[in-house]
């Protein structure tokens, strides 16, 4: 495993737009392979719904290990589980991406584990939009050009995250090796930043309730997208994010997002985070703007940058 | 009167007498195994980053007094000329402008602020810049073997009593040191020293040695500031997305 990460990154110095896509491809072939071949997950069924409701169960008895300041000590690597990084909504062998012969999606269920029905509770007018809509056909995919994914589409596709609690316990840190994206998440924060300054990642606030830690997301710019498929969200997006470990090696992860502007309720999915146990491991630098060569090709097939539904910076 | 005045020569004495090592020591915030605790937001108050030698005011460039031992910069004849060709360039050039990250020493000293992140095992910077991160192993671990180009390095560090001491290798040759043209080899190795000598500011020093590029290693030191508004927090500055073309597009919004 690895051996090929060095290879990628070796590669990444030069063509590292490539090592973008190689590493995409590999994490969602691997993550994929794994879903059909595991049948648990942190005692789980590896089917979402069945997951969400299982690891709900374990979680008001499993007791984490702590940190020296008594809280759950989520630290060390982390790899997603039960993920379709193509859509959240899910992926059938009639969808003609599962057959693309250059990086077939994988087929299986997506992460939504409310509304009941599994689908994004998209307003008529977004609907067109995203789930495979307008976006895809008109839009690079945000990702492509190496832009941070933000949450919870960070959490979704790196193949690889490094968590850190650092002493003192106000701040809960995130290192994604994709892209070198890392979230800072304070413990301690009273308040959000001001409502105009948006990012890419975000403003998160996070608190610890019992042994979940809860991350208040907002301040989004609405440029990222959910998956592959286009699916998304606008800067009014309001994120609750719960992480909380139902294994020694299983973080279950859930967020509900709602959007009043997009959406007709608030949503929620779920899926697993799985530990990383290679002893010696660690994280590399994945440069990825620095060797986009593939840009210019992607912007001649007609395809915009995405700037988000209805924010205009400034 | 007399009386009066022995006495404030006696206080003034007293209280210039140098604050005894130990006291000194006790006043830095420590980290809970023993060592000096570097976390916070930090940031230089300098003008290294637009160029690290004594300069006056430029053009959108703020004058400054440099960063660099004797304020000289020991190229080997080919280099300084390659230097004089990068500051004639330089507004085209520069990495910077490609949004590119910046490489290290000189994403220390960019006019952004970081985050450091301190557990027994490593210490972590988050840049405000380019959303960088430097992970610097404290565990005792080696630099992996080589040939690798990473645009940060690989960061290996050690704590010689109270400074952190990091070895950094590994690196391109794609970056540049500054806005006027400062530049490396990927033989850059670098030694950088941070020391806390107080609660809220930092010496950092880094000595430069490329083989290929300068004839002797060389030096340079500036101070670290922490941050301390409340409810501060490291914001996002992409530069690969903040160029005029996607500053229109942001503008207009998606039609």
């Amino acid at each position: 495993m690895r051996v090929r990460a060095l290879a990628v990154i070796a590669i990444g110095a030069r063509h590292a737009s490539f090592a973008c896509f190689i590493a995409t491809a590999h994490a969602s072939a691997a993550s994929g392979q794994d879903a059909t071949r595991q049948t648990t997950v942190g005692g789980c069924p590896t089917e979402p719904v069945a997951f969400h409701k299982c690891a709900e169960d374990r979680a008001k008895t499993f007791n984490p290990p702590r940190t020296p300041d008594g809280r759950p000590d989520m630290q060390g690597y982390w790899r997603p589980r039960l993920t379709n990084g193509f859509s959240v909504e899910g992926v059938t062998g009639a969808d003609p991406e599962a057959r693309n012969p250059v990086q077939a999606a994988t087929v299986g269920p997506g992460m939504i584990v409310d509304p009941p029905d599994r689908r994004i509770p998209y307003q008529p007018w977004a609907a067109a939009l995203g789930r495979k809509g307008l976006h895809v056909k008109t839009y690079l995919d945000p990702h492509g050009r190496c832009a941070l994914h933000g949450p919870p589409r960070n959490v979704e596709v790196s193949p690889i995250y490094q968590l850190i609690q650092p002493p003192g316990g106000n701040y809960v840190v995130w290192l994604l090796e994709e892209v070198h994206e890392y979230r800072i998440i304070p413990t301690n924060a009273r308040r959000h930043i001001g409502r105009d300054i948006k990012l890419w990642g975000g403003d998160a606030v996070g608190r610890w309730e019992g042994n979940t830690l809860v991350v208040d997301v907002t301040n989004m710019n609405g440029y990222n997208w959910l998956d592959d498929a286009g699916n998304f969200f606008t800067d009014t997006v309001h994120m609750v994010e719960r992480w909380t470990m139902i294994d020694p090696d299983v973080i279950q992860y859930q967020v509900t997002i709602e959007d009043p502007r997009v959406y007709t309720r608030p949503w929620t999915m779920s899926w697993a985070l799985v530990r990383e146990k290679e002893p010696g491991f660690e994280l590399l630098e994945e440069a990825c703007w620095e060797g986009e060569r593939d840009m210019e090709w992607f912007l001649n097939l007609g395809l915009k940058h995405y700037y988000g539904e209805s924010w205009r910076g400034r | 009167m007399r009386t009066g005045f022995a006495r404030w020569i006696t206080v003034a004495v007293v209280s210039l007498a140098p604050i005894p090592a130990a006291a000194q020591v006790t006043a830095l915030p420590r980290a809970p195994d023993g060592k000096p605790d570097l976390q916070g937001i930090w940031q230089v108050f300098n003008t290294a980053a637009w160029d690290l030698q004594d300069h006056h005011a430029r053009l959108g460039v703020p004058p400054g007094q440099g960063v660099v031992e004797g304020n000289e910069i020991p190229y080997q004849a080919w280099a300084a000329t390659k230097k004089q060709e990068n500051f004639d360039k330089r507004l085209t050039a520069d990495p910077e402008v490609k949004g590119y990250l910046p490489g290290v020493p000189r994403i220390m000293y960019m006019p952004f602020p970081f985050q450091i992140f301190q557990t027994p095992r490593h210490v972590t910077m988050a840049f405000e810049y380019a959303h960088g991160v430097r992970i610097i192993y404290t565990n005792g671990s080696p630099h992996p073997a080589g040939p690798l180009s990473f645009w940060l390095g690989d960061s290996r560090g050690r704590w010689e009593g109270d400074t952190l001491v990091v070895d950094v290798v590994h690196f391109t040759d794609q970056t540049w040191f500054d806005r006027a043209g400062n530049f490396h080899g990927d033989l850059l190795h670098l030694i950088e020293r941070y020391t806390l000598i107080g609660p809220d500011h930092m010496s950092y020093e880094v000595t430069i040695e490329d083989p290929m590029v300068f004839t002797r290693p060389w030096k340079m030191s500036m101070l670290l500031y922490r941050r301390k508004e409340p409810n501060l927090r490291l914001l996002e500055f992409e530069p690969a997305f903040l160029v005029e073309e996607d500053q229109r597009q942001r503008e207009q919004g998606n039609k």
